[in-house]
């Protein structure tokens, strides 16, 4: 089963999300902040990385995935948001926000699987 | 003849029978006479005073009678000259008119004739003092309106807010130097086709009154972002302006500089941004334990239950104590705190947060030694407010020390205040978040942090309280070292 790779800041969230995708027989490495995020993808090559957008600074998240596409990471990156919809900060994939999936806090389990499923679908065809 | 006051007459003649003759008739009729001998003393005596009738001999040895006349109206042209002459001649007389003498006299006369010639004189006079008053008074009225006009417009030209006036063809009537700031032009020249020159938003403004060619009082607003980044914000104001007769004569655009209530703005819609986003997390998280625990399909192990109803308490707990943080923030925003002012031993509150906090500073086998150098450390003071200031440092030397650490509290007086200082040996902070540290929501997070708990609002309340009081609070801090509070609170 794929690799997967969570970065929140939130230690309950890490857990959550973590028990939903093990459950579903996907490993999981995690990692609490920016630059351990940064760490254990190098590390990793995971299939798929899951990613919050508001760690210490409310943009972590994006610089983040910018960094991964500047190095030519080209892993599928799902957002966790908490705030697009009470803020209007809906964002659209762009080069900008170099990520490919969005999903709003909080997180239900059959959506974040579901979406999870999606991605890695895809880029099992898309390397066909 | 009754005159109220006495006119004065003044006599110019060289004969001096016919001069002192003519005053005694003219002192006994009321008047006051000055008589001159010559011409040289006429012209002495009427150019001096302003004389209501003179009676001028037209030849006399020094000087002629008309050059008389001519040098007393220059300096008096109301007083009334009559020339008096045994040699009338048409040419004298035309001459003695055009030079402004009321009347010719021909000599010999009777007290009748210089009378009656005297009294239409005077009357004259008096309608010449008449019209000159009206003609003084209309002076001064025409002064004071256009003292009005450049007060007007030097109060337009102090106004901050702009102000522009455009007729019904668009072109510039008047302006105020801070309309040009707004409109971001160098200057406007008078009468000059404006609209092309202005921002499209303020054009459009101006021609929506301009289009509708009757007067209709209806005004338009547009706030309007002149420089990007929320540098100058301005808000437009369109008004019609009225002909007397009701059509419409132009239009006046008021500008205003909203640039500091716009960033206002922004910073208020960041903190609730910030607020939903902090209020969101323990929600998300507990959400997840919750639909984990409900669902069958994942067949969690007792303790990992337990485990997990455990944090999610412990993330409502921190929900809970947030929101009412935020409260209590919002309470002292609105400045609506019920407070108890009363003198307050700071050596006592201390002592009693200390004992509230003993089982955290057990639990952690943190050594805490209380000092109080001063004795005398009354303040006058809220004592909830107090509490909850020093609570919220205390419990942050303990919550952020390492296990088995010190803290150090003193209280000593210095100058005008208390000092209370409270010292660490916990986690530090780095310089870039010391400078954060009192901002709404700001924790430091670090792997020292992460399994802290705490609301990101205690310390700013701390610093609400210290400065309620106007009172002063400092940090040092070195990271993995420790941290020192120093509250000053006024005696």
């Amino acid at each position: 089963m794929a690799k997967i790779a969570i970065i929140d800041d939130d230690p309950d969230i890490l857990d959550a999300s973590s028990l939903v995708l093990t459950a579903k027989g996907y490993e999981v490495v995690t990692a609490s902040n920016p630059d351990d995020g940064y760490k254990i993808v190098k590390e990793n090559s995971p299939e798929l990385i899951i990613l919050d957008v508001m760690m210490n600074e409310p943009d972590d998240g994006f610089f983040l995935a910018q960094k991964f596409r500047k190095e030519k990471i080209k892993t599928p990156i799902i957002m966790y948001t908490s705030i697009s919809k009470t803020t209007g900060m809906d964002f659209g994939k762009s080069d900008l926000v170099p990520v490919d999936e969005y999903v709003e806090k909080p997180i239900s389990p059959d959506d974040l699987i579901e979406k999870v499923e999606k991605l890695l679908k895809r880029e099992k065809e898309g390397k066909k | 003849m009754e005159t109220q006051p006495k006119a004065k007459v003044l006599i110019v003649d060289d004969e001096k029978g016919l001069r002192l003759g003519t005053k005694r008739l003219l002192e006994s009729e009321g008047f006051e006479v000055d008589a001159a001998q010559n011409g040289a003393e006429g012209i002495a005596f009427g150019t001096s005073l302003d004389y209501d009738l003179a009676i001028i001999d037209l030849k006399m040895p020094d000087i002629n009678g008309l050059e008389v006349l001519k040098q007393i109206h220059q300096n008096h042209p109301n007083t009334v000259c009559f020339i008096a002459t045994a040699f009338p001649s048409f040419e004298t007389a035309t001459e003695a008119t055009k030079l402004g003498a009321f009347n010719y006299i021909p000599k010999p006369f009777t007290p009748e004739e210089l009378l009656s010639n005297l009294k239409q004189g005077y009357d004259r006079r008096i309608l010449l003092q008449e019209a000159e008053k009206w003609k003084k008074e209309r002076e001064e009225s025409l002064l004071e309106v256009a003292f009005e006009k450049t007060r007007l417009n030097t109060i337009i030209n102090s106004i901050t807010d702009g102000i522009l006036v455009i007729n019904k063809y668009g072109q510039a009537v008047l302006f105020n130097p801070s309309a040009l700031i707004f409109l971001q032009l160098p200057d406007i020249a008078i009468e000059e086709y404006i609209i092309d020159k202005l921002h499209p938003e303020i054009a459009e403004l101006i021609n929506k009154i301009l289009t509708n060619k009757i007067f209709e009082k209806k005004s338009y607003s547009k706030q309007i972002e002149l420089k990007s980044n929320r540098e100058l914000f301005i808000e437009a104001t369109s008004s019609p302006v009225p002909h007397p007769d009701g059509s419409l004569a132009g239009v006046v655009v008021v500008f205003k500089n909203i640039t500091e209530s716009k960033k206002l703005e922004h910073l208020k819609s960041q903190f609730v941004s910030m607020v939903s986003h902090e209020l969101k997390a323990p929600i998300a998280a507990v959400y997840g334990y919750l639909k984990l625990l409900s669902d069958p399909a994942y067949n969690l192990p007792n303790d990992q239950k337990i485990n997990y109803i455990n944090r999610s308490q412990i993330r409502l707990d921190g929900l809970l104590k947030m929101v009412n943080d935020l409260l209590d923030i919002s309470r002292m925003e609105m400045k609506v705190i019920q407070r108890e002012i009363k003198d307050l031993n700071l050596a006592e509150a201390v002592t009693s947060v200390i004992e509230l906090l003993q089982v955290e500073i057990k639990k952690k086998n943190i050594t805490l030694e209380f000092q109080v150098i001063d004795q005398s450390n009354s303040i006058k003071a809220d004592s909830d407010e107090i509490l909850r200031l020093f609570t919220n440092l205390i419990s942050n030397a303990i919550k952020y020390n390492k296990v088995g650490g010190r803290i150090d509290i003193k209280i000593q007086n210095a100058d005008k205040y208390i000092l209370t200082t409270i010292v660490d040996t916990g986690i530090g902070m780095k310089p870039e978040e010391k400078q954060k540290l009192f901002h709404e929501f700001f924790r430091a997070k670090n792997e020292h942090t992460k399994n802290i708990s705490g609301t990101g609002l205690g310390l700013s309340i701390v610093k609400r309280i210290v400065d309620s009081y106007a009172g002063r609070i400092e940090v040092e801090s070195e990271f993995e070292k420790g941290t020192s509070f120093k509250v000053y609170l006024p005696i």
